[in-house]
This record gives C-alpha cells, sequence and structure tokens, in this order.
C-alpha cells in the first residue's frame, strides 16, 4: 500500500521490534560507529544485550540499524523518549528524507507527529479508517492523545477563542498576552 | 529510594532499564500491557503495590484515569515510572532521577516549582503548569494549573 508523504505518522497498533538475545554490535552493523554516532548512541554500551537497555536506547539502535534502508519503519519510536530527544530525531528524519528515503512512524503519542509528519493515517488493522495532513485535526482525538499545546488551542476554540495553530509555547504565550491585554 | 507503602508515586527518569528497575525487583512490575490486558490483571491483582514500568505511555488519559481509578477502589498503592513529564500529575509524591541518581524528590506540587532544575534536565514543565507558570510571569494568572480545561475556562471566562 502505498501512503502519501516523506515522513508518514501511523496510528495502529503494533508489536515493537525486539532484538532479546543480541547485542548491540550484532544488530547493528552497516556504518555501526557512524550509525550510533548518528542517533546519539552511548558507543560504551555497544556490547550491551537488546533487552538490557531502556526504551530509548532500544528505539536509537533499532533506528541506527535501518539509518541506510530506503524505507525507515519505527515502531513507538517516542517510548522513552524527552521532548528534546524527540526535537533532535524529528530534526534528523528531516535530513534523512533529503536523502529520498522515507519515515514511517507508527506511534502512540500525537508529540512525535507535531510539526514533523506530512500525513497521518489511522489504522483498523490493515485498513485506513481515517486520514488528515495535520495534527490539529480534532478527530483524531478519537485514537491518540494529540500533543498538549494542540488540546490547548483545541479546546480555547470551544470557548469561541480562534487561535492559531501554534507549536511553540513562546508563541502561544504571545498571542494569549495580546487577546488578554 | 525508600518507598511508603501507603503513598502513591510518580518516578521520572529519562533512561529505564534493567539495571535501574533492579531496586524494585521486590514489587510486582507491569509492563506493555495494553488497557483492556491491564484492567482484567488489575481486577485480579492480590498485592498492596504495584509497578508501571513506561505501561503508562500505551494508554490514553481517560484510560489512565480509569486505570487509576480502579487502583484506588481496589485500595493498592501504585508507582509509575515514566520519561513522559504529563505523567507527574497521577500521583501526589514524585521522585525525580538523572543518571540512576536521585535529584529531586517531595510532593509533586513542591517538586514541580522547581521549574528551572527540570527545565535544565530535560524533562520540562506539564503543560498546563508551564502555560499557568509563564501566563503569572505576564500578570495573566496568579496561580498555577494542573488540568488543562480549567485552565481554558478561567482563561477565557
Amino acid at each position: 500500500m502505498e501512503l502519501d508523504g516523506n515522513i508518514i505518522g501511523i496510528i495502529k497498533e503494533e508489536k515493537e521490534e525486539n532484538y532479546d538475545g543480541l547485542r548491540v554490535n550484532e544488530i547493528v552493523t552497516y556504518k555501526k560507529e557512524e550509525a550510533l554516532k548518528m542517533v546519539k548512541f552511548d558507543i560504551e554500551k555497544e556490547n550491551t544485550l537488546f533487552e538490557e537497555l531502556s526504551s530509548k536506547d532500544k528505539n536509537k539502535v533499532i533506528l541506527a540499524k535501518k539509518l541506510h534502508d530506503k524505507e525507515i519503519k519505527l515502531v513507538n519510536f517516542s517510548k522513552g523518549m524527552l521532548k528534546k530527544d524527540i526535537e533532535y530525531f524529528q530534526n534528523l528524519f528531516k535530513k534523512i528524507t533529503n536523502y529520498g528515503r522515507k519515515v514511517i512512524l507508527i506511534d502512540k503519542s500525537g508529540d512525535i507527529f507535531l510539526n514533523c509528519v506530512d500525513h497521518i493515517y489511522v489504522f483498523d488493522e490493515d485498513k485506513i479508517i481515517y486520514e488528515t495532513t495535520t495534527i490539529f485535526d480534532k478527530y483524531l482525538e478519537k485514537y491518540i492523545d494529540l500533543p498538549k499545546i494542540v488540546e490547548f488551542i483545541n479546546r480555547s476554540e470551544e470557548q469561541g477563542i480562534r487561535l492559531d495553530q501554534y507549536t511553540e509555547l513562546d508563541e502561544l504565550l504571545k498571542a494569549i498576552y495580546r487577546i488578554k491585554s | 529510594m525508600k518507598i511508603e507503602s501507603d503513598k502513591n508515586y510518580v518516578i521520572l527518569n529519562d533512561n529505564i532499564d534493567n539495571a535501574f528497575m533492579e531496586q524494585f525487583k521486590e514489587y510486582p512490575i507491569i509492563e506493555n500491557l495494553r488497557y483492556i490486558d491491564l484492567k482484567k490483571k488489575i481486577e485480579f491483582f492480590s498485592s498492596k503495590t504495584i509497578i508501571f514500568r513506561e505501561t503508562f505511555y500505551y494508554l490514553k488519559k481517560e484510560e489512565k484515569e480509569e486505570i487509576l481509578e480502579l487502583l484506588i477502589r481496589q485500595k493498592i498503592n501504585y508507582i509509575i515510572i515514566t520519561s513522559n513529564i504529563e505523567d507527574v500529575l497521577y500521583a501526589n509524591n514524585l521522585v525525580v532521577y538523572k543518571d540512576s541518581n536521585i535529584v529531586l524528590e517531595g510532593s509533586t506540587k513542591e517538586v514541580l516549582k522547581k521549574e528551572k532544575d527540570l527545565k535544565k534536565l530535560g524533562y520540562g514543565l506539564p503543560f498546563a503548569v508551564d502555560l499557568s507558570t509563564q501566563l503569572n510571569y505576564y500578570d495573566i494568572f496568579q496561580k498555577v494549573y494542573y488540568d488543562i480545561s480549567t485552565l481554558v475556562e478561567d482563561l477565557w471566562n
């Protein structure tokens, strides 16, 4: 099935990849050092077993393994990530797609879709039941917790206050200040 | 970390690996369960304390609230281990880790006052707390909000 976009967000139930029993340096074999460095994985942990890693590190290893694939599919990549980590990887995904590759994010958190994906699909098993091009689409709330800033803007609209689709707190604050003063 | 059996906690850590979880090995740990299975598990749960290892990642807001209501009804104390700053609002006690060390601990509302520390550590603040704190600086509010719906209502009405 051909999906639109270079960075695609997918909401569906999917099992995370598992490399239990393998060490990091057995999982990431192609251009290992360069790949691990690019995903900010601590090279000192390269002999660690996959199952002993945190979710964040597991996701970094999976990305490093796939970094040179034409299509990079990541399941629940945001698990264990902080906001600053998500921002780093969103920029990395954008760079990757500049080289003609596709990134598919199957995720439970709307935060990773904000400012990043071109298209969002909602799947029920293997069937697309909804699609949109923006995380500000209120209908998505049925399937996923939207990023808090989006929730705030949507709730404000319900109160009759129409705000632009801000993605940064600073911009939102300035807008609120303008309205209130 | 010292756990008082009659309290609920959120533990914030951005590197929840097996070595970190070792300290909780005496407690039953739940991970990777989705809502329906989690609910079933809790309904027949016999221990007095339960630990969620990043389990809340898989739940929507309403599902998290229902799980916590169920735990309270069953008189089960819980410890939520997460890297998501939004989840800290689900318990009155908060412990913040960095590199296996406790860096902040106390009542959730008190710890959330350490805005600079939490931002420096990379965790930030829950959105409602962050926005209302900033609005205090702008003199638009004189209090901190922990819930977006109440914040929106008070801000625009």
